[in-house]
């Protein structure tokens, strides 16, 4: 990885379209303005992780996968704290 | 009342005021505003969320305690508007908010089952609206192995 020290104010070029501008530091924080050509996908780090773990999760079973996917996970649903933290009745539809 | 189309369930009926919102929908599915949580006990403890639009959008989740019972949920401010819950405050889980995560089944890209602790979904159980919370120190691909510290969940009982 290149590593770079910039102070606020200064930039970054990658290539010629692409800037990245140090706006503000503060703390912690750091304030970011980014240049770049409108075909380039630009996203916070964590949106991109959390999508594609939501996508695999959402595809990565079918029903009949559910009874294995149960017995993976079954010795740790009994604890009373668990029953308190879901309180199913007030999401549980009454489906039959 | 309303019936849905499930992945897991066929048809169910639900009633219209049992659906939580999520007005940006979350990452990947964010055309999806609307979900309910379905729960049976034959599947006891996994809940399914459920979108009320799309049959084929379902994430199965676990209480996150049942998961990790020393999870810290840090809520931002910008979380807690989007559960229109007062900037600072420190709701109380279980009563006002629902925290739960969403489980992966084993695949090709791994060999057991695993839960999402970097990304939990978070309700608000009064307001019935949600949100997913990332949470950076947090592995959005926790292993879920059933033979993981057997004594301590048998000590929560």
């Amino acid at each position: 990885m290149l590593v770079m020290r910039r102070r606020a104010g200064e930039s970054i070029l990658i290539d010629d379209a692409i800037e990245i501008q140090v706006l503000e530091v503060l703390g912690t924080r750091v304030k970011l303005g980014i240049v770049a050509p409108e075909s380039v996908l630009i996203q916070r780090k964590e949106v991109k992780i959390t999508r594609d773990e939501n996508i695999t999760a959402a595809r990565s079973f079918e029903h009949q996968d559910i009874p294995l996917l149960l017995s993976k996970v079954s010795s740790r649903a009994v604890s009373a704290d668990v029953k308190n933290l879901t309180d199913v009745f007030t999401l549980t539809t009454k489906s039959t | 009342m309303p019936r849905m189309q499930t992945k897991c369930f066929d048809e169910v009926e639900y009633a219209p005021d049992a659906t939580f919102e999520f007005s940006s929908g979350i990452p990947g599915f964010e055309t999806e505003h609307t979900f309910v949580f379905l729960q049976r006990p034959a599947t006891h403890p996994l809940m399914f969320m459920q979108s009320v639009s799309r049959k084929d959008v379902c994430f199965i989740l676990l209480p996150v305690l049942a998961v990790d019972r020393h999870y810290e949920l840090r809520l931002s401010d910008e979380d807690l508007a989007a559960l229109h819950l007062p900037a600072a405050s420190r709701p109380d889980m279980g009563k006002d908010i629902l925290c739960a995560v969403m489980v992966c089944a084993a695949g090709n890209d791994r060999p057991q089952p695993t839960a999402n602790l970097y990304g939990p979904i978070v309700v608000n159980l009064k307001e019935r609206i949600g949100i997913q919370a990332i949470q950076t120190g947090y592995s959005p691909r926790h292993p879920l192995t059933s033979q993981e510290h057997p004594e301590e969940v048998k000590a929560c009982l």
